[in-house]
């Protein structure tokens, strides 16, 4: 409503005019969208949560509220949430590390340079996760390349780098990598060279130039980055799945293998409910972050 | 301890600076005695600012040394050069309020909270923002953003000032307040400064001394009057003030113009350049009386082309042979302008006519 009132006082002088109405009628299409695409599922996922399934699998209209009472009352699912959002956030903060730096960089150079450097970022994109993750499968597994070469290096026994939470967290990063650049590289307008230089001369050193400068006007690109690798690393299942061989328990796998394994889909859609409780609440968090840097 | 020692004094020795091929700043030499005001003064890619940020230890020098109060600098990186800079962007921290701004220097320094906030405080109320302290910089106005900028380089109380063309983001009123301002401020300190700037006006009205830049050399060094009265080239001499200039022969210490025969100070033989100044020359209807009975101006005769009125001066062109001749004078009430088409006089003190060996396209002296 408020974006419609905005959208519409935009016929000051010139140019083609916009009639008020128009403001509205633009609007149409993405809350058409937004609701078939968006809120009629969600909604409908809410409903589904609360049905009863039988044995076979089938479905039973009733009102029902095992499905949230195994989530609530059962440890495992409170275990899995705190696992899911320790591993995620674990993943989140790695990604963030790896991804600065180069971010800086691709924000410092001009030209060719810079326009090569965001086509290596984005060509990871190109391919799909699932490619990407068979690609650390190929990586990672016991015979793989890391660990021949740690092996031809003197290691005795292989390390377990895969079916477990280092392969997912490994795979995970690099794979969401390109988003986290991306994010930051969009919030890091307003680091102008000229703001290090100027602490520089009044005698902070390059670190402390990082600290008190760089990093916190930086920090709306961090913020944009961590939530969204969050909420990606959150909902992704395939490469947790494949790296972690079944014996990494997520959110995003258990609901997978509810709804597509045991077949009970009213535990799924509650679990898909927690999720996006999780997003709602990551959202919020960000949202504060950003009103306090101002 | 020699002067060059002193603290607070500037010796800059060689100082050049090349990108790949291109030289940008070429072997400039010049002294700052403390608390002495020095411009930079030249056109844009002059090397003017180049040789700042080489001052400052923003961009590494190729070659040269740089020497403060006798302790060679030239390799210390810029954090520990204790020097204030001032610049054309302001390049306020955006994040910080206008206290922190100024403090952040004092924070870098380890200096205590209690001095520094008394100094912080004193620093604002030398550059008139005293309840402004926690506005954000972009809450200011430019010229407010840029008595911060003076401020936070000052409150460290640096060796050097430096300042990037710090008027030209300010329009043209705010720009005259600023420049007294921070001559005031500069000399009540007695802090040894270097004011970069494109603008002679700027250069002349404020500095004891100007460097005049070209092409990455230093064409001339001295104090305004030196370099309005006794340009040492032809390049100075066109850019700070206005002038006429044009080419003629000079024999025997004699220059023909048109009929007319003129003297001035320098080569006495071969193809010259010849520059006055507008309104050194005086401007009298061919019919008035020779006031000149001795001959000691030079004087030649012409027609007004064009006369333009501005107020409190006449602009006027005058042909005088092949040549067109500008003519600036005082508006008076007593007389009104001289129509174009009128037959002229237009006189000058030999002193007034600068004579140089005629120059190459690039602005070099032909061998």
């Amino acid at each position: 409503m408020t974006a419609a009132l905005a959208v519409a006082p935009t016929t000051p002088r010139g140019g083609s005019p916009v009639r008020p109405a128009a403001g509205p009628a633009l609007l149409a299409a993405i809350v058409a969208v937004n609701l078939l695409g968006f809120v009629v599922p969600v909604l409908n996922l809410l409903r589904l949560s609360f049905l009863k399934v039988e044995a076979t699998g089938t479905l039973r209209e009733t009102f029902d509220l095992s499905s949230w009472q195994a989530i609530l009352t059962d440890g495992f699912y409170a275990g899995l949430l705190v696992d899911s959002v320790r591993t995620c956030a674990l993943i989140t903060g790695l990604t963030l590390v790896l991804s600065y730096p180069i971010a800086l960089l691709i924000h410092r150079c001009r030209g060719t340079i810079r326009t090569l450097l965001l086509v290596l970022v984005v060509t990871p994109l190109l391919t799909s996760a699932v490619v990407r993750t068979y690609g650390w499968v190929a990586l990672l597994y016991d015979q793989g390349l890391v660990n021949g070469m740690l092996m031809a290096l003197g290691l005795s026994a292989p390390l377990r780098l895969m079916f477990n939470t280092v392969g997912v967290v490994i795979g995970l990063t690099e794979i969401l990598m390109p988003y986290m650049i991306l994010s930051l590289l969009a919030g890091f307008g307003r680091l102008d060279p000229r703001y290090e230089e100027a602490a520089m001369t009044l005698g902070a050193s390059p670190w402390r130039t990082f600290l008190r400068v760089v990093l916190p006007l930086t920090l709306p690109g961090i913020a944009l980055g961590c939530l969204l690798t969050f909420v990606l690393a959150l909902s992704s299942f395939i490469t947790p799945k494949l790296l972690g061989g079944g014996r990494v328990f997520l959110l995003a796998t258990e609901i997978y293998d509810q709804a597509m394994v045991t077949l009970n889909w009213p535990l799924a859609a509650a679990l898909s409910m927690v999720i996006l409780a999780m997003f709602g609440l990551a959202l919020v968090l960000y949202g504060r972050l950003v009103r306090r840097i101002g | 301890m020699t002067a060059t020692d002193a603290p607070g004094h500037l010796a800059i020795r060689g100082l050049t600076k090349r990108y790949g091929g291109f030289t940008a700043v070429d072997g400039l030499d010049l002294d700052v005695a403390r608390g002495e005001l020095l411009a930079f003064l030249g056109p844009s890619g002059c090397g003017k600012t180049t040789s700042l940020r080489m001052v400052a230890g923003l961009v590494p020098a190729s070659g040269g040394r740089i020497v403060v109060g006798g302790r060679d600098l030239t390799d210390v990186p810029t954090h520990r050069r204790d020097m204030g800079l001032v610049f054309q962007s302001y390049a306020l921290f955006p994040h910080l309020s206008v206290a922190r701004n100024v403090a952040f220097g004092l924070e870098m320094r380890g200096i205590g909270r209690a001095e520094r906030e008394a100094r912080v405080r004193e620093a604002i109320a030398l550059v008139r923002l005293t309840g402004k302290e926690e506005h954000r910089p972009a809450q200011l106005s430019g010229g407010q953003q840029q008595r911060v900028a003076l401020a936070r380089a000052l409150v460290i109380r640096p060796q050097i000032l430096l300042l990037d063309e710090p008027l030209s983001n300010l329009d043209a009123k705010l720009r005259d307040e600023m420049r007294i301002e921070i001559r005031e401020i500069q000399q009540r300190l007695g802090i040894t400064a270097i004011f970069v700037t494109h603008d002679q006006v700027e250069a002349l009205t404020m500095c004891d001394k100007v460097a005049v830049m070209n092409g990455g050399r230093l064409e001339q060094l001295g104090p305004p009057l030196d370099l309005y009265e006794r340009p040492a080239t032809p390049f100075v001499a066109s850019f700070v003030g206005r002038i006429n200039q044009f080419r003629a022969r000079a024999a025997g210490g004699i220059v023909g113009l048109g009929e007319a025969r003129i003297t001035g100070a320098g080569p006495a033989e071969g193809p010259v350049e010849v520059m006055i100044r507008p309104h050194r020359i005086a401007l009298r209807p061919a019919s008035a009386p020779v006031e000149d009975a001795e001959g000691r101006l030079n004087t030649v005769a012409g027609t007004v082309a064009r006369t333009t009125f501005a107020g409190d001066v006449l602009h006027y062109e005058v042909a005088v042979g092949d040549a067109m001749i500008g003519v600036e004078e005082a508006t008076r009430s007593d007389a009104g302008p001289v129509a174009p088409g009128t037959p002229v006089r237009l006189s000058w003190r030999p002193d007034d006519t600068l004579l140089f060996a005629a120059v190459a396209r690039d602005g070099r002296m032909r061998p």
